[in-house]
């Protein structure tokens, strides 16, 4: 349980913006010196304000796009592409409509050229696994959005990744899909025993899940702390939200929060107005 | 659980419904057919009003001398017009000439145009090569084109279908382009996650997810058939629908040109509706449009 799964060493993410009317493209840092071990086996949450580059960490981590520089390590070996040692579930499900739920959880092994026979065995066993055994037939425009959740973590476990990321899953549900959906995870992850990281604007949510929270800053995104979960708040029995415990956690993680909230929102006030001021340029110039 | 306890208490009281209704109502089989049939009918006579008062006007109004009758023949004129076609075996002779010219260039520029369509839509430097010269192609009508080929073709099948060909083409070529282009980025993302080669996410998620849009792109085709068809047809043939119209009109047999627009509606209608078929049986998994 103590060896390394993941390791990022001074990951920078850099991007070129395209500059509004062909002009020179900005350059806008996206993530700075992320520097983080993710134990094999644990269930990591990231916690951070919007436009962190929370989703820009997990598409380096799927190998959708690589580092500007530092590296990441998945077993000791630098990521170079995606792979199928680690599956993304996204917050939109992006399940493909045209496949039924069973059709969708095969589609990994249909790629890695199993049999319709072997496919449809394993299907089924993930679809059991997510709650869903009635529902093999039916179309993703027929679920609602918590079952096609389900069908979209069926689907990224049914390959048997290592490591499961995961991209805000649960951020289009209503509160108690979410909640249940949230104790299925981790039903879920202690049967199974994958590496988890999960990706959440939700402070409560990363406590609930996570054995560390680790909370980003807002531009450029870095880590700025991670806090270890108490294990009274890993109970599978209690209502852990009413715990004390809950309270005091959830106020620090807060705190960290906080001043990466204001920030990110004065940043965006600061560009607004920016905006504001060249189109009113533009405007002069154009009369 | 919420939403799976939710759907299928849901599912529960829907199916407990119908026995319910049928145990409430203990009437004999026999009226309820009458009466399913009696619906049936008066819905059909709901839909078809609009469609059945035209006919009727166009039966009554020669008749009773709105309308010049020798201009418009009532309705039941021209149809008799047409069962004497059909028996001197002339309308045969124009209806297959007209169905295997559309049909062979609608074919053809299907087979052509979609396979080239999505490979424009999937490299992006075919696009760049070739776009400039769809821009203009597919403003140039091709109505405008018949004379040259007429000119460079002859007045036989070659420049009829080649013609077909041409007007199905655009409207087959652009809508395959933006289809294969307006694929969920996110599709390709997962499947690209899942490990899929870049051939496997060509068959599996860009083909499977543009199709409704070609399929657009394939009705617009049909359509844009038949109408280029029965111009060219008009201008330079020996037997089509567009020649019994044309040459009906010259002839001063105008029952017969009535029943040859009548042939160009039924066949518009019928390549409808087998297209129709057609998306259905590919398309099952979209969702309805009036759910």
């Amino acid at each position: 349980m103590t060896s390394v799964k993941i390791r990022f060493e001074h990951v920078r993410k850099e991007f070129v913006l395209r500059g509004e009317g062909g002009g020179p493209g900005r350059h806008f840092i996206a993530l700075e010196d992320i520097t983080l071990d993710v134990r094999s086996g644990e269930f990591l949450a990231l916690v951070g304000p919007s436009g962190c580059g929370k989703s820009t960490l997990l598409d380096l981590l799927g190998g959708l796009t690589l580092p500007t520089s530092g590296r990441i390590l998945l077993d000791g070996r630098p990521i170079a592409g995606p792979g199928r040692d680690r599956a993304i579930v996204f917050q939109q499900y992006a399940l493909f409509p045209w496949r039924t739920a069973a059709e969708n959880v095969e589609f990994g092994l249909d790629i890695a050229g199993l049999k319709a026979k072997q496919r449809l065995d394993i299907a089924r066993h993930f679809l059991d696994l997510v709650g869903l055994s009635g529902f093999a037939d039916r179309y993703p425009h027929e679920l609602s959005g918590g079952m096609k959740q389900r069908v979209a973590i069926a689907r990224s476990l049914a390959y048997d990744p290592e490591v499961l990321l995961m991209d805000e899953p649960f951020a289009a549900l209503d509160a108690q899909t979410r909640e249940t959906l949230q104790g299925e995870l981790l039903r879920i992850w202690r049967a199974t025993g994958k590496t988890i990281v999960f990706i959440t604007h939700g402070i409560d949510e990363a406590i609930v899940l996570g054995q560390r929270v680790a909370v980003m800053t807002s531009r450029p995104g870095r880590i700025k702390q991670i806090i270890d979960i108490p294990d009274v708040l890993r109970s599978e029995a209690d209502d852990v939200r009413s715990l004390p415990e809950f309270g005091r956690v959830r106020h620090e993680v807060w705190s960290l929060l906080r001043d990466e909230v204001l920030k990110a929102q004065q940043g965006q006030l600061a560009a607004g107005a920016g905006a504001r001021a060249d189109r009113k340029v533009e405007e002069v110039t154009h009369v | 659980m919420s939403s799976l306890d939710m759907l299928t208490l849901l599912e529960v009281a829907h199916e407990r419904r119908e026995p319910l209704t049928s145990v409430e109502s203990p009437a004999s089989p026999v009226v309820d057919r009458i009466r399913a049939a009696a619906r049936g009918l008066a819905a059909f006579g709901h839909r078809s009003l609009l469609l059945i008062a035209l006919l009727a006007a166009w039966e009554v109004a020669p008749r009773l001398g709105l309308i010049d009758p020798v201009f418009l023949p009532p309705f039941s004129e021209v149809i008799a017009a047409g069962w004497q076609l059909a028996q001197t075996g002339e309308l045969y002779d124009d209806v297959s000439a007209s169905l295997l010219r559309a049909m062979s260039g609608f074919l053809i520029s299907v087979a052509f145009i979609v396979p080239f369509g999505v490979a424009v839509g999937w490299y992006a430097r075919l696009g760049d090569l070739v776009n400039q010269l769809i821009e203009i192609c597919r403003n140039t009508a091709p109505l405008a084109l018949l004379p040259a080929f007429i000119l460079l073709l002859g007045i036989g099948e070659l420049s009829k279908i080649t013609m077909v060909i041409y007007s199905c083409a655009w409207p087959l070529l652009l809508n395959t382009i933006a289809a294969v282009k307006q694929v969920d980025p996110l599709l390709i993302k997962s499947a690209q996650t899942m490990g899929a080669t870049r051939q496997q996410l060509f068959r599996k998620v860009i083909v499977p997810a543009a199709l409704p849009t070609i399929f657009v792109g394939i009705r617009l085709a049909s359509a844009s058939a038949m109408l280029v068809l029965v111009a060219s047809e008009m201008v330079g043939a020996k037997a089509g629908l567009g020649y019994l119209i044309i040459n009906s009109q010259y002839s001063f047999l105008i029952p017969q040109m009535y029943f040859g627009i009548l042939g160009i509606t039924v066949i518009g209608l019928a390549f409808n509706a087998i297209l129709e078929a057609l998306e259905r049986r590919f398309m099952r998994w979209k969702a309805p449009v009036t759910a």
